[in-house]
C-alpha cells in the first residue's frame, strides 16, 4: 500500500467515523425531541397526534397511527393520526388483529407502547419504493416505554379534568351557599350562589375572615367564640345541622340552616367547609301553619263555645222569652259567622285548586259599589265609606259576583284595620291599554314594608294585626288576589299616595270590549282627582 | 464588501448576542404561544455563553471561532435551539475549514452547509414552521442572487429579503415538528420563534451603518412584538 493509497483509506475511515457520530448525534437530538414532545402534556388525542407527526418524521414513513387499549376489553382504538392513512384500521378488536394488520400491509411496522396505566400501538406505513429510517425507527423503540407513560399520563390528567370539571359544576350550580375557610377562619373557596346570596361581601372574600363574609355576629347568631367553623377546625368533628343567619346581599337578616365538615387534603392544613341553606321561607311557612292554627282554633272554637253555652242556658234554665229570643239570636249569628269562616276556607281551598270559572259580563263598576253600600247599610260602617268614581267609566267586563265579594273583602278589612273616626274610600281611575283600576285606601295601622309580600299568603296575618285584638282568618286578601288574577289583573298593595298613614290596595279589571295587553302585570296607580266629572259620595253622612 | 476575517466573525458573533438579548421577550412571548414559552432566554444565555467566551478567544480563522460558538451554544443551551444553532454554526465552520477569510463563494458554502446540517439534525424542511422556513429560502435567494453576478452586499441583502417573507410565512402555517405540532390548526395565526430569530442572526451578518435607535428593528416591521 502506497502512502497515498493509506492516506485515502484513513480520509475513508475518518468520514465514515463522523458519519457514524453524526448519526448518533441525530438520534440522541430525535430522542431528546421526543422526550420534550412526551413531557409537554396535553390531551391523550393531542399527545396522540403530536406523537404520531413526531414519529413519521424520524421514520420517514407514510404514515403512523397511535391505537390506545380499551380500558375494559382487548380492543385497541385509534387516537392520534398524521400523514397519509388511507386504508389504516381505526379499530382493532384485539392485539393478534392488529399483528395480522401489519403482517398484511407490506412496508407496515407495529410496536407496543406499555406501561402500568397504559398499552397502545404505533403502527408505521412506509413509503413507496423506501424504507422506514433505521435511525428513527431506533430512537421510537428506545422510547416506548418513555411514551406508553406519557400518553398514561394524558388519559389520567383527561380522567382527573373530567372529575375536577364535574366537581366544579355541582358547587356552581348549588343552589346552598358553600364557603370553606383555612385554620384561621379566612375564606379560601366560596361558590357561586354564595357569591349571588351574599352580594358585594362575597365577591372580592377570598382572603377575608367568615366573619367579615357571613356576618354571623350582626345577624345575631354568634360571635367567633362560638364560630361553627372554628369549633369543627378545633375538634376536627363535623356539625351535621346547626341554625344560624346571616347578612344577605340586601342588608336583611337571614335564617339558615348549616352543616359544618373538616376536610384535610394530603399534608395541607385542614380546612372547614359550610353548607348553608336559606330557610327563611320555610319559616315563614311554618309560622303560616302556625297562624292557620291559631285562626282555625280560635276562630272556630270561640264561636263554637258561645253557641254550647248558650244552647246548655236554653235547655236547662226557664227564660223568659225575651231573653230566649236574645239567645237565640246569638245562636243564630254565631252560626253565621261560623259559615261565613268555613265558607272562606273552603274558597280559598277551591281557588287554589280549581281553575275559576268565571260568569263574565258588561257591569259598571258603580253598580257593584252600590250594592256593597247597600250591603254596608244592614251591616253598619257605611257612614266611614266614601266613594270617588268618575262619571265616565267603562263597563268592565267581569264576573259581578266575584268582583263583588273582591270589593267586598277589601272595603271590609279596611274598615276592620282603621280606627272607627276614619274614612275608607273606594276610588278608580281608567288606566289605558283597556284596564280600570280600582283602589280602597284605609287610614289605618298599615302594613310593615317587610310583610306586604305574605299578606296574599292564605292565613298570613300581619305581626301587628295578631297583637291587636281584630278577629280575622287572613283568608280575605288571599281569595281577592286569586279571583282578580283570574280575570288577568293583578291586586298590590302599598302605601297611601299621599304620604299620609293607611294603606292603598289596588287592583285592575279589564274593560268591556276594550283593547289591552294580555296581563294586568303592573298596576298603575295614581291619586284620583276629585272634581268635576267625578261622583263624590259621602255614603251615610 | 471585502471578505471577512476572524475579527468580523468576532464582531459578528457579538451583534448577534446583541439582537438576541433586545428581542429576549418578544422571543419568549412567541414560543409561549407554541411551544415552552423558553427561546428567547434560552437564546439569550447561549449568547450570553459566546459573548464570554469570545473575551478569551483567540481563534485565529474564522472557522475555529464558528466552531467554538457553536459548541458554546450547543453546551449552554436547555432547549432544542441551542443543539440545532450549534449544528448550523459547526457546520458553517466545517465548510469553511481553515481559510484566514471569508469571501462571497465560501459563504455561500457556509450558508449552504449550515441550512443542510439544520435540516438534518432538526428532520425539518420549508414549510413545517420552523427555523429552516426563513433560513432555506434565505441561502437559496443567496446562492440564485451569486449566480446572477450580484455584489456580495446584494447577495446578502436579497438573502435577508427572503428570509423575512419566510419569517412572515410560518405565521399561515400549522406546525409539523416541536411541540407546536400539538396545536394542530391553532398553531395558525402565530409566528415560529425559531424562524424569526433565525432572521436576527442572518440580519446581524450586515453591520449597521449606524447604532439602531428604534425599540424594534427595521426587519421586524409587520412583527407582532
Amino acid at each position: 500500500m502506497t502512502a497515498e493509497e493509506r492516506i485515502a483509506e484513513l480520509e475513508s475511515e475518518l468520514a465514515r467515523v463522523n458519519e457514524e457520530a453524526r448519526r448518533e448525534t441525530d438520534a440522541m437530538f430525535a430522542q431528546y425531541q421526543l422526550s420534550q414532545l412526551l413531557a409537554s402534556g396535553g390531551t391523550p388525542a393531542e399527545l396522540a397526534r403530536a406523537l404520531a407527526a413526531e414519529v413519521m418524521r424520524l421514520c420517514d414513513a407514510l404514515s403512523v397511527s397511535v391505537w390506545l387499549a380499551e380500558a375494559d376489553g382487548d380492543a385497541f382504538v385509534l387516537a392520534g393520526q398524521a400523514g397519509d392513512p388511507v386504508g389504516v384500521p381505526t379499530r382493532f378488536e384485539s392485539r393478534d388483529g392488529a399483528g395480522a394488520w401489519a403482517l398484511g400491509t407490506p412496508g407496515s411496522h407495529l410496536i407496543q407502547v406499555s406501561a402500568e396505566r397504559l398499552t397502545g400501538l404505533v403502527g408505521m406505513v412506509r413509503k413507496q419504493d423506501a424504507g422506514l429510517d433505521p435511525d428513527g425507527l431506533r430512537v421510537v423503540k428506545l422510547a416506548r416505554h418513555e411514551i406508553a407513560v406519557a400518553l398514561g399520563n394524558a388519559q389520567l390528567r383527561n380522567e382527573l379534568e373530567v372529575e375536577r370539571r364535574e366537581l366544579t359544576a355541582i358547587i356552581d350550580g348549588a343552589t346552598d351557599v358553600i364557603v370553606q375557610v383555612g385554620r384561621d377562619l379566612r375564606v379560601v373557596r366560596i361558590n357561586r350562589a354564595a357569591m349571588a346570596f351574599l352580594g358585594e361581601l362575597a365577591s372580592d372574600s377570598v382572603g377575608r375572615t367568615c366573619a367579615e363574609v357571613l356576618q354571623c355576629a350582626r345577624a345575631g347568631a354568634h360571635g367567633e367564640d362560638a364560630c361553627p367553623l372554628a369549633e369543627v377546625l378545633r375538634t376536627g368533628e363535623p356539625i351535621p345541622i346547626r341554625d344560624t343567619t346571616v347578612v344577605g346581599h340586601e342588608g336583611q337578616v337571614v335564617s339558615m340552616v348549616g352543616g359544618y365538615a373538616p376536610i384535610a387534603i394530603g399534608s395541607d392544613e385542614p380546612r372547614a367547609t359550610a353548607i348553608l341553606r336559606d330557610v327563611s321561607g320555610a319559616k315563614a311557612l311554618q309560622e303560616l301553619r302556625e297562624g292557620f292554627v291559631a285562626t282555625v282554633s280560635h276562630e272556630l272554637r270561640t264561636p263554637l263555645a258561645l253557641v254550647k253555652g248558650y244552647a246548655e242556658t236554653l235547655l236547662h234554665l226557664e227564660l223568659p222569652e225575651s231573653e230566649r229570643l236574645h239567645y237565640l239570636e246569638r245562636i243564630d249569628q254565631l252560626a253565621e259567622r261560623l259559615r261565613g269562616l268555613v265558607t272562606e276556607i273552603l274558597d280559598v281551598t277551591h281557588l287554589h285548586a280549581d281553575p275559576l270559572v268565571l260568569e263574565r259580563v258588561p257591569v259598571q263598576l258603580s253598580s257593584l259599589v252600590a250594592r256593597l253600600v247597600g250591603d254596608l247599610e244592614m251591616t253598619g260602617g257605611v257612614e266611614r265609606v266614601r266613594v270617588d268614581l268618575p262619571m265616565s267609566l267603562p263597563p268592565v267586563e267581569v264576573d259581578a259576583v266575584r268582583i263583588g265579594q273582591v270589593l267586598e273583602n277589601l272595603v271590609r278589612n279596611a274598615l276592620k284595620y282603621s280606627p272607627e273616626s276614619t274614612t275608607v274610600t273606594i276610588a278608580a281611575e281608567p288606566t289605558g291599554a283597556g284596564w280600570l283600576t280600582v283602589h280602597v285606601e284605609d287610614e289605618g295601622v298599615g302594613v310593615p314594608e317587610r310583610e306586604r309580600s305574605l299578606v296574599f299568603e292564605p292565613f298570613h296575618r300581619g305581626r301587628n294585626v295578631r297583637e291587636s285584638s281584630i278577629p280575622g282568618t287572613g283568608l280575605g286578601l288571599a281569595i281577592s288576589r286569586r279571583i282578580v288574577e283570574a280575570h288577568g289583573g293583578r291586586l298590590t298593595l302599598d302605601s297611601r299616595p299621599d304620604g299620609r298613614p293607611g294603606t292603598r290596595v289596588s287592583f285592575n279589571l279589564p274593560v268591556a270590549g276594550g283593547r289591552r295587553r294580555a296581563t294586568g302585570t303592573t298596576v298603575p296607580v295614581s291619586a284620583t282627582t276629585p272634581g268635576s266629572g267625578t261622583i263624590t259620595t259621602r255614603v251615610g253622612s | 464588501m471585502r471578505a471577512f476575517d476572524h475579527q468580523d466573525v468576532r464582531a459578528y458573533l457579538y451583534r448577534c448576542a446583541s439582537a438576541v438579548k433586545r428581542h429576549q421577550a418578544y422571543l419568549t412571548r412567541l414560543d409561549a404561544a407554541l411551544g415552552d414559552g423558553d427561546h428567547g432566554d434560552n437564546l439569550a444565555m447561549g449568547f450570553a455563553a459566546v459573548a464570554e467566551m469570545l473575551t478569551t478567544d483567540t481563534s485565529a480563522t474564522p472557522g475555529h471561532l464558528l466552531r467554538r460558538a457553536g459548541y458554546e451554544l450547543t453546551a449552554s443551551v436547555g432547549g432544542a435551539s441551542g443543539p440545532l444553532y450549534g449544528t448550523a454554526f459547526i457546520q458553517a465552520a466545517e465548510a469553511a475549514g481553515a481559510h484566514p477569510t471569508i469571501d462571497a463563494d465560501l459563504l455561500g458554502q457556509m450558508l449552504e452547509a449550515a441550512a443542510l446540517a439544520l435540516a438534518r439534525r432538526g428532520r425539518c424542511s420549508v414549510g413545517d414552521k420552523t427555523i429552516q422556513d426563513t433560513l432555506r429560502p434565505a441561502v437559496d435567494a443567496y446562492h440564485a442572487a451569486r449566480s446572477s453576478g450580484h455584489a456580495p452586499a446584494a447577495c446578502l441583502a436579497a438573502a435577508i429579503h427572503a428570509g423575512a417573507r419566510g419569517m412572515r410565512s410560518t405565521r399561515a402555517l400549522v406546525a409539523q415538528r416541536g411541540l407546536a405540532i400539538r396545536l394542530g390548526e391553532r398553531a395558525i395565526g402565530h409566528l415560529d420563534p425559531g424562524a424569526v430569530s433565525c432572521l436576527l442572526l442572518l440580519r446581524a451578518m450586515v453591520a449597521p451603518a449606524r447604532p439602531s435607535t428604534s425599540r424594534r428593528d427595521q426587519h421586524l416591521a409587520g412583527v407582532d412584538a
